[in-house]
């Protein structure tokens, strides 16, 4: 009951918001720019019931998922890498700097020479955005492990290898998980910007015709799919968070007496 | 009188600082014979952890050698057992999951590995907290934890790193009886780091007082108190004024002007 309740509370702010674009389009604004709820729902029914969105999507969710997936593993691999070779560290450090600099929409063209107009291209420009964000986080948690952790494991008899997995990585995973949550849109504009850019399929596409051919409703319509797997994708961050970090104490433990 | 286990040969550190070389050990030697207890004390900041360090082989020293069973050491050291000052279990790790991790690095099965936690968990006194995670410990807790994981792999050699300075009084004498017992149990060479005399004549064969930095050897003060050594009840020890004075006598100097 509490819970419902809570569940009523979260969801009224959006509901209220919902209610007044209803109302207020066509009546304190030309429907033809902000389309009006209801008209969003039918256009994503049909989309549906037509199945002429399904094209699209499985395009934009493999793009999402590979580039998501190639960044977040080079990310944490270079990221640990470095953050362990303090000299190697020393010297890419300002390269890497230089690069994190660059707007990654600007690559869009590059790419899309370099990668052709299929999913190569999307896949890519979300991977570079995914992997700085995921590479400076893990580079951050590893430098920042605790000297004697690792070197009392090291007085216990770690080998390299179980270094790396019973200090280094567990230290790191706030950190590591922190980017790959943070990363999450961040995978979704590299692949729309890429669509946008240019393609022959995906959400990015179908928004940018949807806009051109003057059909709000089916703008909005991509825009709450894309929203949808955001959705998703935080949910599934924040469950993993939860169970990989069980063992940080919460505010509410309370320490047991000798 | 058994052969040294442990020799500290002509020792001498200096540490690399913005102005130039800062010495901090100045030529110490002192052997630890097998299956003894060796107390370091000295002042604050002397440089007595770093003559641990040593040992667990993180440094080498500037001068000298350090050897354990005759040999130099030139590379980590994992014969040997490190109760830091900290007890810095793994925040990651169950306490059971953190005492079995040695165990673990030295490829023991995971059966044998769960039986000899469970043991250890039991003499340190930490039965049925095996579960827990060290933020669900109270600092003691910690400490026994700190100390099971090394007692664990029944290590020849423990360095201690003034283990209870950060106890409060009353765990800090339940701790010292603890360990009393337990490192006795297992026939280990121990040098333990300390700044508080009583700790230090309570446990010890062997007093080695640290001068202030950069530190020499002041005194060697033979212990030769009988075992077990009432730790709660320090001044009803027969003959532990006199070994607390001679101590003292060396350390004045040291500490007071």
């Amino acid at each position: 009951m509490k819970r419902l309740k809570r569940i009523a509370i979260g969801l009224l702010p959006g509901l209220v918001l919902l209610a007044f674009w209803e109302w207020a389009s066509g009546r304190l604004i030309r429907e033809i720019y902000v389309s009006r709820p209801s008209a969003i729902a039918v256009r994503l029914y049909e989309l549906f019931a037509t199945g002429e969105i399904i094209p699209h999507l499985v395009v934009t969710l493999q793009e999402l998922v590979l580039g998501y997936i190639v960044g977040v593993l080079s990310g944490v691999i270079v990221g640990y890498w470095l953050g362990r070779s303090p000299r190697v560290a020393a010297v890419i450090e300002p390269y890497v700097m230089a690069f994190y600099g660059i707007p990654k929409i600007a690559l869009a063209p590059l790419f899309i020479i370099w990668f052709g107009i299929g999913i190569g291209s999307k896949i890519a420009l979300a991977g570079i955005m995914v992997f700085f964000l995921t590479f400076y986080n893990v580079y951050t948690g590893v430098r920042n492990v605790d000297r004697e952790y690792a070197n009392l494991a090291l007085i216990m008899g770690a080998k390299e290898r179980q270094l790396t997995r019973h200090v280094y990585l567990p230290a790191a995973a706030p950190f590591v998980l922190l980017g790959m949550r943070m990363a999450i849109p961040y995978s979704v504009i590299g692949v729309i910007v890429g669509e946008f850019a240019s393609s022959t399929r995906g959400l990015g596409l179908f928004i940018n015709q949807a806009s051109s051919t003057y059909d709000p409703a089916g703008v909005f319509a991509g825009i709450v799919i894309l929203l949808g797997f955001i959705l998703v994708a935080n949910f599934a961050a924040a469950w993993a968070e939860r169970r990989l970090l069980r063992w940080r104490p919460q505010a509410a433990t309370p320490n047991a007496d000798i | 009188m058994a052969a040294p286990e442990i020799a500290f040969e002509n020792v001498s550190h200096s540490f690399a600082t913005p102005t130039g070389p800062m010495p901090v050990i100045d030529d110490v030697s002192f052997e630890v014979p097998k299956g003894t207890f060796t107390a370091v004390i000295g002042p604050s900041g002397c440089g007595k952890s770093t003559l641990l360090q040593m040992l667990a082989g993180l440094l080498r020293p500037s001068k000298g050698r350090v050897r354990q069973g005759g040999r130099d050491i030139t590379a980590v050291n994992s014969t040997i057992g490190f109760i830091p000052q900290q007890s810095l279990l793994f925040p990651w790790y169950t306490l059971a999951q953190n005492v079995g991790l040695p165990l673990v690095f030295k490829n023991v099965p995971a059966a044998e590995r769960a039986e000899r936690v469970a043991r250890i968990l039991a003499d340190v006194g930490l039965d049925g907290f095996g579960d827990h995670y060290p933020h669900q410990l109270s600092g003691g807790m910690q400490k026994r934890g700190s100390i099971a994981r090394t007692l664990v792999y029944r290590p020849d050699v423990i360095l201690m790193d003034e283990p209870f300075g950060a106890l409060d009084a009353q765990t800090r004498m339940i701790m010292q009886d603890d360990l009393q017992g337990l490192v006795a149990a297992q026939g280990a060479t121990v040098i333990l780091v300390t700044h508080d005399i009583t700790e230090a004549v309570l446990l010890a064969d062997e007093v080695v007082v640290l001068g202030r930095r950069p530190a020499r050897i002041i005194a060697r003060v033979p212990i030769d108190l009988a075992r077990p050594r009432n730790v709660f009840e320090p001044f009803a020890v027969p003959g532990f004024d006199d070994a607390y004075a001679s101590v003292w006598q060396k350390f004045r100097a040291e500490v007071l002007s």
